[in-house]
């Protein structure tokens, strides 16, 4: 393979014509964009089109969230807050506020959302004139034209599938991570009960323990799991860890 | 070629020309920057000039240190990658890739094939665009503004394959730590290689407008000149090395991704000019179109089921870790300490441009003041990567 442009230039001063061959290439290129449309695009009366996963701000489907802050754990610069709102039924639920003056616009949010409720959005003029207005709570967040495509997946595969000769896609990767708890240094306080975003953890009575008196241990139903971390975090004795699957 | 800085070639008559000769002037320190219109990025070049000539030169960095290093060490793994997009502006997913690699080796895992020849499709993106900017930048530092719009114009097109690709223009934030974030999409599949072609005619108009005219040619040639031994003391690497003939390329020495598969060739000239670096990275451009066919072709092969990211622990095993891969700039490095928790010990950037700048001095010694933004545009300044 040979070089594309070290092999015609330089050329000869008698083939450079001084100033003359650059000066017919202008005279080409403005004969022709005076017959063709412009490249440049008036931007406030038209915009360009943008492909659907465009990284826009952030977007928030509200009944598909659960308000596990597994965005607010993932966000480098912090700029999500779990805050507490009243849903559709009045109900008191998790769910984030964003705020725009910080965000980086990573697509991390949308991207380990276990239940795809946020996405990325086409939508790019946020200017506000006070920062107060740059906080978009849950119902802001809100996009209307969400389409399949504004979701990010987080599709991995596992690297002993590749090994087994099964290099197969897993769409809803934490399927294949699980908590483990340790249950002699459990204390039965139910915490990971009630900090469980999908109600996956039930407390069930197993063994004694050293004063002789029934325990409480959690149990966590794999199916229901989206592995957010929130019972590893919170649990006071720091006896719940997830087990990778790798 | 250094301009003799005597008064002998005075054209006087010999009774004047030996008073002049005991004639001392003053030299002058001159501060070029840090807001300068040759300065792309806040650093400033302090010259000392006798008259119109330059004698000394001396690089001052630091107006834009972030504490990018120190940043990394209190954030866990997958975050540190948006931050290593804004290093470098133009040349973010190279540094993505060179983040993501590196804990790749801590880790000891390799990432899917698929996955590698995307990175190598989406780092020739880079390179092309990154060159691009500096085209631009380059056309307006010697006064050319024609070339300025016209790269500007070409780029977009590249920007508008990120979009693409991966929904950012220019902070991708695409690489992960075991693969990419997304499968190429069909927009983007359908698009490159239009854009490649279409990218490799409009290249030529561009060549015809600085080639073709003597004036411009004639403002590069010969000015900023380096040898071969002092490009080596001064650790140049990139192609600004390559313009002074030292013929190396990690692409092609030290092959990482897929780049020992592809078929390319690493342009080297020996003219240690401005004008020998601007030529190499022209040919650095067309030479990225065909490395961009080829993986196109090879990602094809694989299907469209092919796995494209493994999953990776959160935890790095302790251990010290060392990745270089070539950037559009030069050789970037990184070298990770980590120490068996999610975060890293210590993460520390060499970026190609802190050592390129060194040269500024050998470099610029001798020219005219007027030739100074031309022998530093050659270089590529970017001052995100060298403050850190």
């Amino acid at each position: 393979m040979a070089m594309k442009y070290l092999d015609k230039y330089p050329r000869s001063t008698a083939k450079t014509l001084w100033v003359l061959k650059p000066l017919w290439s202008t005279i080409k290129l403005f004969s022709k964009t005076v017959v063709r449309r412009p490249v440049t695009i008036q931007y406030p009366y038209e915009k360009e089109w943008l492909p659907d996963n465009y990284r826009g701000r952030p977007g928030l489907r509200f009944d598909m969230c659960v308000g596990c802050g597994v965005c607010a754990r993932a966000c480098p610069t912090g700029c999500i807050k779990m805050i507490e709102v009243p849903d559709d039924d009045g109900k008191m639920v998790m769910r984030p506020e964003i705020f725009l003056g910080r965000c980086a616009f990573c697509g991390y949010c949308a991207e380990f959302c276990p239940t795809n409720a946020m996405t990325v959005t086409p939508e790019y003029e946020l200017a506000e004139f006070y920062k107060k207005n740059l906080f978009w709570g849950p119902r802001r967040l809100n996009f209307e034209d969400t389409t399949p495509e504004m979701e990010v997946h987080y599709e991995v595969t596992l690297q002993s599938d590749i090994d087994a000769g099964n290099p197969e896609r897993r769409v809803h990767v934490f399927d294949v991570d699980n908590p483990v708890v340790k249950e002699d240094a459990c204390i039965g306080c139910r915490k990971c009960e009630k900090v469980c975003p999908v109600g996956a953890v039930t407390m069930i009575e197993k063994g004694l323990n050293e004063r002789g008196k029934p325990k409480l241990v959690p149990v966590f139903d794999h199916d229901k799991c989206i592995c957010c971390e929130q019972c590893v975090i919170d649990c006071p004795k720091s006896c719940i860890h997830i087990e990778e699957a790798l | 070629m250094v301009v003799e800085n005597t008064i002998d070639t005075f054209d006087a008559p010999p009774e004047e020309r030996i008073s002049r000769e005991r004639f001392e002037t003053d030299q002058m320190w001159i501060y070029m920057g840090p807001q300068h219109p040759f300065s792309h990025g806040l650093w400033t070049l302090k010259i000392k000039v006798d008259g119109e000539i330059v004698t000394d030169a001396e690089p001052v960095i630091g107006y834009l240190h972030r504490g990018w290093e120190k940043e990394a060490e209190n954030r866990t793994y997958p975050k540190i990658i948006p931050m290593a997009d804004r290093l470098c502006y133009s040349a973010s997913m190279t540094y993505t890739h060179l983040y993501c690699m590196t804990v790749e080796k801590a880790l000891g895992i390799e990432a899917p094939d698929k996955a590698k020849y995307i990175r190598v499709v989406a780092d020739e993106i880079c390179r092309i665009q990154s060159h691009l900017m500096w085209l631009a930048a380059m056309g307006t530092d010697l006064g050319n503004l024609t070339i300025f719009l016209w790269a500007m114009r070409e780029r977009e097109y590249w920007l508008d394959l990120n979009v693409r690709l991966c929904g950012q223009r220019m902070t991708t934030n695409y690489p992960r730590i075991g693969g990419v974030r997304n499968d190429t999409t069909e927009l983007f599949d359908r698009d490159v290689l239009r854009v490649t072609e279409l990218f490799e005619k409009r290249l030529w108009d561009i060549i015809d407008m600085i080639d073709d005219s003597s004036i411009y040619v004639s403002r590069m040639k010969n000015i900023g000149c380096l040898t071969r031994e002092q490009c080596a003391n001064l650790g140049l690497t990139g192609p600004a090395m390559r313009g002074c003939g030292l013929d190396f390329d990690l692409r092609r020495d030290m092959p990482y991704s897929k780049y020992a598969e592809m078929d390319f060739e690493v342009p080297v000239l020996q003219d240690g000019d401005a004008y020998a670096r601007y030529r190499v990275r022209i040919e650095e451009m067309f030479q990225s179109c065909l490395i961009i066919k080829q993986a196109m072709r090879k990602i094809k092969a694989l299907g469209k089921n092919a796995p494209y990211r493994v999953k990776v622990p959160s935890k790095v095993p302790a251990g010290r870790t060392f990745c270089k891969l070539e950037d559009p700039r030069g050789e970037s490095m990184m070298y990770l300490v980590s120490d068996g928790t999610d975060k890293p010990y210590r993460l520390k950037v060499r970026a190609p441009l802190f050592t390129n700048l060194s040269a500024s001095k050998p470099m610029v010694k001798g020219c005219r003041v007027a030739d100074v933004p031309v022998v530093m545009a050659m270089i590529d300044v970017c001052m995100g990567e060298s403050d850190r």
